[in-house]
Parts: C-alpha cells; structure tokens; sequence
C-alpha cells in the first residue's frame, strides 16, 4: 500500500510540473526547459528550512515557492528579449549554472543532497494523508490554470503565442504577460518541489538535471501541448507505466536502467505514432 | 606573480586538453549548419563509439585500430539510421523545433540507459592506464598523449577544411545550409549533404571520444556533458562558423584551465554555464567577428580630385 501511496505522489507531483509547464511552454509559447530548476529551489528551500528552523512545514513550502516565484522573475527579466531555441538553451545554460552552485554549496549537502528532512506527518495512514493532499494541491492548480486561460487573460497569452506583434498592437504588455504566466508556472513547480521534499525526505542535484527537463517537456509534448488535460495524462501514462515494472522482482541495478528504457521508448513511440499528443488535435496551431 | 613556467604549462595542457572539445564543438556546429539541428543524439552517438571501443579492446582484444575502425562503422550507421528513420520523418512533417530537440534527448537518454544495463555506471577508460609518456621541453611538460591529440586534431580539422572548400559534396553541404530548397532546385540532393554531414560529425565524434576515453574515465552519463560543452562553443563561436566554433572550444578551454589560478577546480564547470548564458543574453547570434576589410577603391572623380 504504502508503494502505491508513492506512486500516487510521485503521480500527482508530475501532474503539478506539466500542467505549470505546459502554462509557461504550451499557452505561453515561451521555450524554456529550465522547469527543474524551479521544482529544485522549492525542494531545496523547503527543506533547508525545515531542517534549520523550527517553522511549520506549510511556511516552508510557501518560501519555496517564494524562492522559485523570484528566481523565474530574474530568468524572464533577463532572457525574455530573445526567443525560440535560443531561449531554450538559455533556460538550460540558467538550470545547469543553478544545479552547479546547489552541487558545490556545503549548506546544500552538495551531490549527496539532503537527507534528514523533518517528518512531518507520522503514522500509518501518512502516505494516503499527503496523497489527499496533493490531490487537493493538484485539484487547485489545474483549475487555476484552467480558470486563468478559459478568460480573457487566457485569450491574450494565446494570441501572444500565436502573433506577439497583433497582440502588442492591441496594447497588450507582452513582458508582463510572460512574466506572469513564468513566476506562475514556476511558482507551481516549486509547490511540486515542496511537496517533494517533505514526502520523500531526501532530494539531491540528479533529481533535478537534463533529464528531469525532457521528463516533463515529455509529458507536456505527448499528452497534448496547449490543452488542459494533455498534461495529466501524459504525466500519468509516462509515471505509471514504467513503474509496472517494479513487480517483476528484478534486482534493484536493473530496475532504473530498465524503468528508463520504457520511458524512453515509449516517448519515441508516442513521437512518431501519435506526435500530436494522446488528446492534442492536428490543427491545435503547433507544429508536430 | 606566477611563475611563467607553470603559466606556460597550463596553456599547453589548455590546448591539448582542448583537442577533444574543439572535435566534438565541430561535429555539432556542422550538423547545426547543415540541418538546422540541435543534435543532442550525438551524445548517443558518444556513448556508442566509446563503449564500442571500450569493449571491442577489452573484452574481445581486438587491435587498437580494428577498435577504432568498428566504432567508426557503427557510429556513423546509427547516425544514417537516425537520420532516415527519424530526423527525415520529423523534418517531411515540420515538425517544431522542440520536438527535434525532444528526439534527439530522449534518444542519448536511451542510449545511456542500455549502455548502463550493458555495462554498468563504473567509470571505464579505453586502455587500462591512462598515463602516457611524458617529455620536458623548456620546463614544460608534453605527454605523448598531448602531441598525438593535437595531431589527430589538425589533420581532422584539415581534412574538413579541404574537404568543405575543395570538393563539389562539400561545397553542396554549404549550398544546402545556406538555402536546402535553393539548393535542391539546382539538382543538389539535400537529403545526400544531411547523410554526409551526419557521417563526417560521426567520425569527428569518434576521434573526440577515443582521445577523451584514453584520457579519463567515462560513465553512460557522461556524453551528454561534452554535448554542453559543444553548444557552448558553438555559441560563444557564432551559429553557422564552424571553424570560429573551433576556436572558441580552445577559448573556452583555455578559460576553465586558466580558472585554476584564481578559483578551485569545483567551481570550472560553472564557469562554462555562466559564459552560455550571458554569451546567448548579450550576443544572441553569437560573439561578432571583425574582419579585416580591403579598402574600397575610390571613385574616379575622387580620384581624379586627389591627383589635382
């Protein structure tokens, strides 16, 4: 039960990711792949603080998601004025800089990571109490997200998307608008990265590199770019399915390389058979 | 102040170090001008080449040059087989920058992960011992090793220089990095220069990684750091320069060896990150080159006026 309540976060931890991702990458049109970093200074700053002060977790998540909100702040202010692949590697250049320092800082536990953070809620029912949360977290942020971009600020960042110039024409102020929908996709990775860290109890810098970028770009992509569900989905299908595995009694130096296998395979599979993401329509607007 | 014997000796170590940063900063700046690609899978193509040598001169004994020749083939067949079966897929259906980008991740992560299930996360070298020879020329320190990187370098280098400027399938890989449609209206087969330039990065990569795998040790992961550093290079260098890419692999290089005097070896690789993120926020298009220009001849009137 309790590998199920993991799954269930780990689940309901990616849904947060991919649904703010694909705010920032699939409504927005801003290509960054920087996502992990954020997800990472929530986890690091919420757990830092629960290990070194005696505040309520809630007010730790908060200052994670404080943290990760104004870091993406310093990354629009400074990249937003170019765009397309430059932006992506600039957001990647920005994450690998960031997990650098978090590796080499002492206070950070450097590659080990951190490993004693607070327990906070105990017991036998502790994985289905964070499951509900999560699922209440995971409830909230999708509907905002739904909310913001069904009205008419949801319109704007999509002509912004489609035309920058129509839409600055029509005195809208496409800087803020990007910055808006980033420290909102961020500040909702770093609630993820909150979450994380106080239900796992152990982060380092390899949770949060390359990798973790094309995971969540992944999901993004293939459960259907700029739609509301396509992301649950696709976090759903690409958590789940490779965790099948873990049934069949494998030793343990097998499982990880195996489980990333699936992962990897079934993204190209879904790449090529179905490019347009599992519910995403042809004539979304994006190229496939 | 330092002593110039030890400075001297860190810019050679700089620059021979810098021979497989300068072979994999090409292989990627070539495929980036020829298709239009941020080619992440050479990283895959890494792994490959060096788990093909690792293998074919360790556990089957194979000789050093059948080891290079084998993961020469194979490489540049996974490269071809990605290119027909994927890469041109994803181009007849226009597919968006970010789905190439996700391709060709997704595909080095696959690759590292069936490298890590063969042969496992312990770093591995090609040869048993990574020391080489060493002889001291003006107090300076030369390993074997250095002199035969730069040398597989220049001739590498050299052989691409000729063979982009002097031969018609090099000149048809320009003609289809400058416009593929232009191109392919003058007879130039577009699909034959993309299948070329794949193979030339293959062999660029695989020399890259037979001096880097004689060098140090490498794990399945380790390949996509190298890509990094070759986007890095390839930036700072100016999209579509190949050679200017070259040099600033050696700049950078020489950078994060120079770095050594003023901070510790912890902190190098953040250098790196830092030049690619303010080189991309100030020069987007990458650093501007000045070139020496010929004095326009004056026009005749002027002419004519200074003679009076």
């Amino acid at each position: 039960m309790e590998y199920l309540a993991n799954a269930g976060m780990l689940i309901g931890i990616y849904i947060i990711l991919a649904a703010s991702y694909n705010l920032i990458i699939g409504y927005g049109g801003l290509n960054t792949i920087a996502h992990p970093i954020f997800f990472a200074l929530g986890a690091y700053t919420a757990a830092l603080l629960g290990i070194g002060t005696t505040l309520p977790s809630v007010v730790c998540v908060l200052a994670g998601i404080g943290v990760a909100v104004v870091a993406s702040v310093a990354l629009a202010v400074t990249t937003l004025r170019i765009e397309g692949d430059y932006l992506l590697i600039a957001s990647l250049g920005f994450q690998l800089g960031l997990l650098q320092l978090v590796n080499n800082f002492e206070f950070t536990g450097g590659p080990s990571g951190l490993s004693n953070i607070p327990v906070t809620i105990t017991g036998p029912g502790r994985g289905w109490l964070y499951l509900l949360i999560c699922a209440v977290l995971v409830v909230v942020v999708v509907w905002l997200i739904w909310r913001a971009m069904a009205g008419p600020f949801g319109r704007a960042v999509r002509a912004m998307r489609d035309d920058e110039l129509a839409c600055a024409a029509l005195g809208r102020s496409l800087i803020t608008m990007k910055i808006v929908i980033f420290a909102f996709g961020c500040g909702a990775a770093g609630l993820a990265g909150g979450l994380y860290a106080y239900y796992f109890q152990y982060i380092s810098p390899e949770q949060f590199n390359v990798a973790q970028s094309a995971t969540i770009l992944t999901m993004v992509v293939l459960g259907g770019i700029g739609t509301t569900w396509g992301p649950l989905i696709g976090a759903f299908v690409l958590v789940a399915l490779p965790q099948a595995i873990t049934f069949m009694q494998l030793p343990s130096s097998l499982v990880g390389p195996l489980q990333g296998i699936i992962f990897t395979v079934l993204v190209i599979l879904f790449l090529f058979v179905r490019p347009h993401g599992l519910v995403g329509r042809r004539e979304a607007g994006v190229a496939h | 102040m330092t002593d110039p014997v030890i400075l001297l000796q860190i810019l050679w170590t700089g620059i021979a170090m810098s021979s497989y940063f300068v072979l994999f900063t090409v292989a990627f700046a070539l495929t980036l001008k020829v298709e239009k690609l941020w080619n992440f899978a050479q990283a895959g193509l890494m792994g490959i080449a060096f788990y093909t040598m690792f293998y074919t001169l360790n556990a089957v004994h194979w000789p050093p040059w059948l080891g290079v020749g084998a993961a020469v083939v194979l490489t540049a067949a996974v490269s071809i087989a990605v290119e027909v079966w994927a890469i041109a897929v994803l181009r007849r259906r226009h597919s968006s920058g970010l789905i190439f980008f996700i391709f060709t991740l997704i595909f080095s992560q696959l690759v590292a992960f069936v490298l890590t299930l063969m042969f496992g996360t312990e770093p591995e070298t090609i040869f048993p011992s990574v020391m080489s020879p060493v002889r001291i020329v003006g107090g300076v320190a030369m390993s074997d090793w250095d002199l035969q990187a730069l040398g597989v370098t220049v001739v590498l280098l050299a052989v691409l220089y000729w063979l982009i400027r002097h031969t018609r399938d090099g000149q048809f890989m320009l003609a289809v990095a400058d416009n593929d449609k232009l191109a392919e209206i003058y007879g130039i087969s577009a699909k034959r220069a993309y299948l070329l330039s794949g193979i030339i990065a293959a062999v660029l990569i695989c020399a890259g990684v037979y001096l880097y795998g004689t060098r140090a040790g490498v794990t399945p992961d380790v390949p996509i750091g190298l890509v990094l550093t070759a986007v890095i290079a390839t930036l700072v260098g100016g999209l579509g320069r190949i050679f200017s890419a070259a040099i600033a692999a050696v700049g950078l290089a020489l950078l994060q060896s120079f770095s050594i005097l003023f901070i510790p070896a912890k902190w190098q690789a953040l250098l790196l990150y830092f030049v690619l993120f303010f080189a991309l926020v100030l020069f987007p298009r990458g650093i501007p080159v000045w070139r020496i220009r010929r004095a326009k001849p004056l026009a005749p009137i002027a002419v004519a006026q200074a003679g009076d």
